[in-house]
């Protein structure tokens, strides 16, 4: 489906005879200046990424679990746990499988009467519905930016924009491999798949910590529209 | 809301201001904290003079290519499947965004933190048209409630108002019932809002940076409604100054750092989301239309004139975080929903000088403005450069002081006539004189000595006393 | 070393004792001054209330008056600025924008020269009590001149310095600003003035006369005791 554009030609070519030239119909993007993005955390080893990361969660309300790829059936269900159990929205990942998280999900907490859902493209917008009841949204994280203590996630029909969003609390489960300095490799790993051919994804999303506010008289609130608590939990898997 | 909103004079906007003891109180306070905040983000990056030339030769480049850019902005937005509308003034992009509505039949519009929907008097329109628009930033909302106060501070709209005000204003529009608390405020405002969310058809947004390349927009709070905006309504309308653009993600991620350690001194706000088109094939969640409308209102004429450098501006609030006028008079002072040093410069640019010729001279040229801008906007030489223009070629300024300043042309160029001027300024001022203090100034000295001492005209001069001394070299 | 002052009108007129310790200071360190006759007003109050063609004329006799002068040096931070600033105003006028140049580059504010150029932090000052000390706004951001100021306090004998709450807002004054804009200019120098009362010092220190005037003023005024000195002043107390 092709959207539409509405008085582009006039508009833009207002803004050319403002600048006092024609219309530009190929620009090259200089090569910048400046690149301080490039010297933050550069040459770190992934276990200094990590204690950064364990100290930013601090400055982030962000409580950082780290765990055994063994111990993390234990590790999230204590977690889940700690907030008070299901309802829990999870996305169709393959990675709670590679993870070894199958039996706790699909067994051990349907028998403690944990409800879990897990996002079904089919079932459309119920899913929506079914996130705004959980308690807990739980998804991986697709790239952990160490500096500013953030999980980025890219969402697909398996991997719904609400299960970080509307639940009461979210838990991010990081593989130690998704570890990078900043932002900036997000970036770069968003140029890698324009290269490839591939489009950007709907929506990404960068989390850091739960939702808060400093509206009323400068004082931070923890939790006002998206999730109250959140949680990360580190896997060692390198 | 439309940029303007106070039809008193600015004179008087500023008394009431300077009486509004809570207000200022609660503005020294912010500026404390997000003063110290901001520098601690710049400093422990420890170049933070390299990220800000950066952010500015970022901002330089697009806008000399900006049609560029708008264009293959608007291809990609459109080849995503979603609808570009370019809106010259205000009235087409609030029109259009009316006729998106009705053409879905919307009724519950609810919206995220923008001030270009401020500027374009969206609201007033909406409601006009029979929608029910909500604001969904928590500082938005307290001020929609109350009777639609303008906010006093681009990133902290509610600024100036206490728990106890909004505790009451809680209290008479929503039946709140719970104490001042900010956590208890908040949650209540997260029930009502979370409601609204859930039944609105229409999200309206606006846009922290649009990403040429690949058709996206970006939103950044600290709150995530805007997430919730944008995640739940079937139509996503988002509104962007026409400036709001970068070439890439690359640059994208730059200014978003720049921004947040700008605005609140953290590193990466809660959620920093980048929306590219419609919801995709098979999402359930994410709007199923999705527009952008790119306003001018004014902007085109700002660029390639010597103010274009303000159309740098990301929106961060550090210039007004660390403003000593904002300080003391507050946001509303300025009786534009633009305000302190950035709505110094853009009020009289984007609303005209009728309204806002005092702005520019409502700053001390101090620089603090200048200093913490993170794309190095020259504001306070923007701000002289409107008083250059205000008083030699609109002759705004009164005669007396054109006349003054005439003198001060001839007296200050020749030694002799100052030499003159400033012997018998000893001599003239000496009835005025008592303890080598002036008390009571005569002429243009009264409105100094109304508040302060004045010293007296020395018997001796600097140059008198050094000829004696060195005999005249 | 030779040295041409510029004195300011401000200090001619008002503050002549602050140029006098100025001039001691720098002959002690053994710079040979000189008062180039023909100085006036370096044009910033006309400038910065926007009347930029009324000012030239004023730019224009000060580049004239120090052509030959090797060094200048000023006890105003934002003099010297303003000065600094001379070859962007006359950046399109061919027949003075190399002389703005040339002045630009060879004016000093005081404390600059002193430790920028002749090297020395400590003159020999002593002044018993405590100071605090108010960075003007023209010298610490746009003149960029930061240190020196702190490093020649620093070694004041017998002067204990204490750091000024929220020093980096401006005392208010800003030229015509203190009389055109007087509510608000008000406001800012009674926090000034509060801050300064609240270190408990004996003198309020600074670097720019204009900014002094307008402490100083309002500090008496409220019948706030604190005195307020020139760093030229401080530097010059042998007691």
């Amino acid at each position: 489906m092709t959207g539409t554009i509405q008085n582009r030609e006039a508009f833009l070519s207002g803004i050319a005879s403002q600048l006092g030239r024609a219309q530009k119909a190929q620009v090259e993007k200089p090569v910048w200046k400046h690149q301080p993005q490039r010297k933050v955390l550069t040459g770190a080893s992934t276990d200094e990424l990590l204690d950064v990361l364990r100290n930013q969660c601090e400055h982030i309300h962000t409580e950082l679990i780290e765990t055994k790829l063994v111990d993390l059936p234990a590790a999230l269900d204590n977690a889940v746990k700690l907030y008070g159990g299901g309802p829990l929205s999870l996305w169709n990942d393959e990675r709670f499988e590679e993870y070894g998280l199958t039996r706790l999900i699909e067994s051990d907490w349907p028998a403690e009467n944990i409800e879990v859902h897990t996002w079904q493209a089919e079932l459309g917008e119920r899913n929506v519905e079914l996130a705004e009841q959980a308690n807990i949204g739980i998804t991986f994280s697709d790239l952990t930016l160490a500096e500013s203590g953030t999980v980025v996630l890219l969402s697909s029909s398996d991997k719904g924009r609400s299960v970080s969003l509307l639940p009461t609390n979210y838990i991010a489960i990081i593989p130690k491999s998704t570890l990078v300095p900043r932002i900036t490799q997000a970036a770069d790993l968003i140029r890698e798949k324009i290269d490839s051919g591939e489009q950007v994804p709907s929506c990404i999303n960068f989390i850091t910590g739960p939702s808060n506010s400093a509206d009323i008289e400068m004082n931070l609130v923890i939790g006002v529209h998206g999730p109250v608590r959140a949680a990360y939990i580190v896997i060692e898997d390198c | 809301m439309s940029m303007k909103f106070s039809t008193k004079n600015f004179a008087d906007r500023t008394k009431d201001n300077i009486s509004d003891e809570f207000m200022r109180q609660a503005v020294a306070g912010a500026q404390e904290r997000l003063h110290g905040r901001r520098l601690d983000a710049a400093e422990e990056l420890g170049n933070w003079e390299e990220w800000r030339s950066h952010g500015e030769e970022i901002r330089q480049h697009v806008l000399e290519n900006l049609d560029y850019y708008l264009h293959q902005l608007s291809e990609n937005v459109a080849q995503r499947g979603g609808h570009v509308f370019f809106a010259k003034t205000a009235e087409e992009a609030s029109n259009y965004v009316r006729e998106v509505i009705e053409k879905k039949d919307g009724k519950k519009v609810v919206k995220s933190k923008s001030m270009v929907t401020e500027e374009i008097n969206l609201n007033a329109v909406l409601e006009e048209a029979g929608c029910e628009v909500i604001e969904t930033d928590l500082g938005e909302y307290i001020l929609q409630i109350d009777d639609h106060d303008p906010p006093s501070h681009i990133v902290a709209p509610a600024l100036h108002k206490n728990r106890e005000q909004i505790r009451e204003v809680f209290e008479d529009k929503l039946d709140y019932k719970n104490t001042s608390k900010p956590e208890e405020l908040a949650l209540h405002a997260r029930e009502k809002l979370r409601q609204e969310f859930l039944a609105a058809d229409i999200g309206i947004t606006g846009c922290n940076f649009a990403i040429a390349e690949t058709g996206s927009i970006s939103l950044v709070t600290n709150e995530g409604n805007a997430r919730l905006v944008s995640a739940l309504p079937k139509t996503q309308i988002t509104v962007m100054g026409m400036e709001r653009i970068v070439p890439s993600f690359e640059e994208f991620e730059v200014l978003v750092s720049l921004l947040t350690r700008s605005a609140v001194g953290q590193k990466l706000t809660s959620y920093v989301t980048a929306l590219t088109g419609p919801k995709g094939e098979g999402d359930a969640d994410g709007p199923e239309e999705f527009h952008l409308v790119i306003v001018d209102n004014g902007r085109s004429e700002i660029l390639g004139t010597e103010f274009q450098s303000i159309l740098q501006c990301i929106r961060c609030a550090a210039c007004v975080n660390v403003c000593p006028v904002y300080r003391h008079i507050g946001g509303h002072s300025y009786g534009s929903i633009y305000s302190g040093p950035i709505g110094a410069v853009l009020s009289p640019l984007l609303g005209g000088y009728d309204d806002f010729k005092e702005l520019p001279f409502a700053s001390t040229l101090c620089g603090a403005c200048t200093d913490a801008c993170p794309v190095k906007i020259p504001l306070h030489e923007l701000l002289h450069t409107h008083r250059q223009i205000i008083v030699e070629e609109e002759g705004r300024a009164p005669i007396s002081e054109r006349l003054a300043m005439k003198a001060f042309g001839i007296g200050a160029s020749s030694n002799p006539l100052y030499s003159m001027g400033s012997k018998a300024a000893s001599t003239a001022m000496k009835p005025f004189t008592k303890n080598e203090r002036i008390s009571k100034g005569p002429g243009p000295l009264k409105e100094w000595t109304d508040l302060r001492e004045f010293p007296a005209v020395g018997n001796t001069r600097f140059r008198d006393w050094f000829y004696d001394q060195k005999g005249g070299k | 070393m030779k040295v041409s002052l510029f004195i300011t009108c401000l200090v001619d007129m008002f503050y002549a004792h602050a140029g006098k310790d100025m001039a001691e200071v720098l002959e002690r360190q053994g710079c040979e001054l000189s008062f180039p006759k023909g100085q006036v007003c370096c044009g910033q109050p006309a400038y910065n209330s926007g009347y930029v063609e009324n000012s030239k004329s004023a730019m224009k006799n000060m580049i004239k008056t120090f052509e030959g002068a090797e060094y200048v040096v000023t006890p105003s931070g934002s003099c010297a600025t303003m000065f600094k600033m001379y070859p962007e105003i006359f950046a399109n006028d061919a027949r003075w924008k190399d002389k703005a140049q040339a002045l630009a580059d060879k004016t000093y504010e005081f404390t600059e020269f002193l430790v920028d150029v002749l090297k020395v932090e400590d003159v020999g000052a002593k002044l018993t009590g405590k100071g605090t000390y108010h960075p003007s706004c023209h010298m610490t951001r746009l003149l960029g001149v930061k240190e020196p100021p702190k490093k020649l306090l620093a070694q004041v004998e017998g002067l204990e310095m204490i750091p000024l709450p929220n020093a980096h807002n401006c005392c208010g004054f800003g030229g015509t600003f203190s009389v055109k804009m007087g509510d608000i200019s008000e406001q800012m120098v009674d926090e000034k003035v509060n801050s300064a009362m609240v270190t408990e010092a004996d003198y309020l220190i600074g670097a720019d006369c204009g900014c002094l005037m307008n402490i100083g003023g309002r500090a008496e005024r409220t019948g706030k005791k604190i005195r307020v000195m020139h760093i030229a002043e401080v530097l010059n107390s042998r007691e």
